[in-house]
């Protein structure tokens, strides 16, 4: 895939609180939500073709910037509540606003995002300023009117879902139905409607009686595209749950479970680590469930519990390297995976700001990089390769000159076209593929 | 051998982790520990099982305190609570020079930050050990922060779970 850049945005104090935690588009594509490590929403909005500009169609803006979530402290526990978003979903727009949905730690609020561009002038009582007029100079009855004036965008928060986890919340999820959503913690799934705040119902809980018999948390969870009953939670052992909840209230036992054996010759000390799947994503379809742990991405057909029907090796030369890599914490980054609008390419990040993809027809798969040095605008994109030993070619990386400090956790697809968005620390860098701009 | 001195390694590291996720801000991530303690206790089995340990002491964690030796009768107590034993004198080295680690992690007063022996913990230490390290992320979880002792436990707690406790 060829790319260019658009845009890239950097706040950089430098102090880690602008460092983005989480990507995503709105059903259509028309804006795009960053949330950060500091607890804010930045959402960009894509200009509209313009026949006199065709360079800056398709361009990414900023659109309104806005804090969601501030630190807090938990008293009882002595805990201060981290600011940073997790995840930001959109709820599917429904009227003329936009709404969507981020969480920290352990609240999940909803935001209204409207737009003013109108507003009223002539009024009878009050000046144009607002002050009171004296009313002796009031001759005539006028009717106000609304003049137009400078796009201004509001965010109000509509709805906010406190005390719900006593765990971290990892993921949520709006459901098909558009009335209900779900958020996932470490032990415990909860279902919400987005007009009731001051109660949830619990709908999957995997904590043992006695915490010294944990051995799996809950990673991941997601709705699926279309059935409405129908979701999925991953674990940190690598297995999917699907659960319906037509079946039972409380879906502690699943429907299907989705394991792969594991590969005895690749057995370490490091095995359990690497195997905790870190993401999940239904395909668009429906029919297929995409899986990311520490060194592989995985595609799961719903129909088929016991493997995968098919894996990629996202950075297999790491395998020897899992003892410096837990050293270093690197083993614990959580790294996200996407799927294109038509589920036939499937995306995800590693380190040194490379991304990989995998075109599941064709079979090949490229690594790209988003730097600022490699991506001027309108540069293209050159696909990068990591060497292992044997023959070098010009331009490839060596395992060991990684950057393992510059890593890609978050990315997306648009909906329907061939753009991407890449969070790259605190950069965001946003490719578009000009060649091929329909999906196939 | 080489084993042996990587789970070591992987020990000493695994421990550091624990105990540095303590101060983390935003409190203890529970996915993070429960992955660290399954380590933990992996690389654990492996230095107990092993044959053919090194006769000398292993190399002290990462707080690189010089003190390896421990005064006899006490480490014959924790001798005494491990079932089974590899030979006695490997088996002490093996505690001492860890313990010698955490006391020098936590300084003189370890002893204070040790929870009071709730019923059930006192099991064979292999269990303990091992549960101990899955309590490890629970214990902080549902109370960090907190834990005191009445009286010093240390000498009769199997140091592995007196090591996962304090956290």
């Amino acid at each position: 895939m060829e790319g260019e850049r658009i845009c890239e945005v950097d706040s950089g104090d430098g102090l880690g609180a602008d460092i983005i935690s989480t990507v995503e588009f709105n059903h259509t594509g028309e804006l795009l939500a960053t949330g950060d490590k500091g607890g804010r929403v930045v959402i960009f909005q894509r200009e509209p073709e313009s026949k006199n500009e065709p360079y800056n169609q398709g361009e990414y803006n900023v659109y309104s910037t806005f804090q969601s979530h501030e630190p807090e402290f938990d008293y009882l526990k002595s805990l201060e509540i981290e600011e940073k978003i997790n995840k930001i979903k959109w709820l599917p727009q429904q009227n003329a606003a936009h709404s969507l949905l981020s969480t920290n730690d352990k609240t999940i609020k909803l935001w209204k995002i409207t737009e003013r561009d109108k507003r009223p002038e002539g009024y009878n009582l009050k000046d144009e300023e607002g002050k009171l007029k004296d009313l002796s100079t009031v001759t005539s009855l006028q009717v106000p009117v609304l003049k137009p004036m400078d796009l201004m965008v509001e965010v109000t928060p509509r709805r906010i879902f406190a005390n719900g986890h006593t765990y971290h919340v990892n993921s949520i999820s709006v459901n098909s139905d558009c009335e209900t959503y779900m958020s996932a913690d470490d032990l415990r799934i909860n279902l919400w409607h987005l007009a009731i705040t001051d109660r949830s119902f619990n709908i999957v809980d995997i904590k043992p009686a006695n915490m010294e018999d944990l051995t799996e948390v809950i990673t991941a969870s997601e709705f699926h595209p279309h059935h409405c009953n129908l979701f999925v939670y991953s674990s940190s052992k690598g297995s999917l749950r699907l659960c319906d909840m037509r079946a039972s209230a409380l879906c502690d036992k699943h429907s299907k479970l989705y394991e792969e054996p594991e590969d005895p010759s690749n057995r370490s000390f490091f095995s359990e680590i690497i195997s905790s799947v870190s993401d999940v994503k239904f395909s668009h379809s429906g029919r297929y469930m995409l899986t990311r742990d520490y060194l592989t991405v995985k595609v799961w057909d719903l129909n088929m519990e016991t493997k995968p029907v098919e894996t990629y090796q996202v950075h297999d030369y790491l395998r020897s390297k899992l003892c410096s890599l837990y050293e270093n914490d690197c083993i614990f980054d959580k790294f996200e995976c996407a799927w294109n609008g038509s589920d036939s390419v499937i995306m995800t990040g590693a380190y040194n700001n490379f991304f990989r993809m995998f075109d599941r027809n064709t079979k090949r798969d490229v690594t790209l990089e988003a730097s600022r040095e490699s991506s001027k605008p309108r540069a293209i994109l050159k696909p990068r390769r990591v060497c292992v030993g044997g023959k070098r070619r010009k331009d490839d990386i060596s395992v060991d000159s990684l950057d393992f400090t510059k890593k890609i956790l978050h990315t997306a697809w648009h909906p329907t076209e061939n753009i991407i968005a890449i969070a790259a620390t605190n950069n965001l860098y946003i490719f578009q593929d000009k060649v091929n701009s329909e999906m196939h | 051998m080489e084993f042996k001195l990587e789970a070591h390694r992987i020990v000493s590291i695994s421990l550091g982790k624990i105990y540095s996720a303590r101060g983390q801000r935003g409190g203890l991530k529970l996915h993070k520990n429960l992955l660290v303690s399954l380590v933990l206790r992996s690389a654990r089995q492996v230095y107990l099982s092993e044959p053919g340990c090194p006769p000398e002491p292993p190399p002290a964690a990462a707080a690189g305190h010089p003190e390896e030796e421990q005064p006899p009768p006490r480490s014959a107590a924790w001798a005494a609570e491990e079932p089974p034993p590899p030979p006695p004198g490997e088996q002490e080295d093996m505690e001492t020079g860890n313990v010698a680690s955490l006391i020098s992690i936590f300084g003189s007063s370890f002893s204070g930050l040790l929870s009071k022996e709730p019923k059930g913990r006192r099991r064979p230490p292999l269990d303990g050990g091992e549960a101990a390290a899955g309590t490890a992320p629970a214990e902080a979880a549902a109370e960090p922060g907190q834990i005191c002792c009445d009286e010093p436990v240390l000498r009769t707690l199997n140091p592995w779970s007196t090591a996962i406790v304090a956290f």
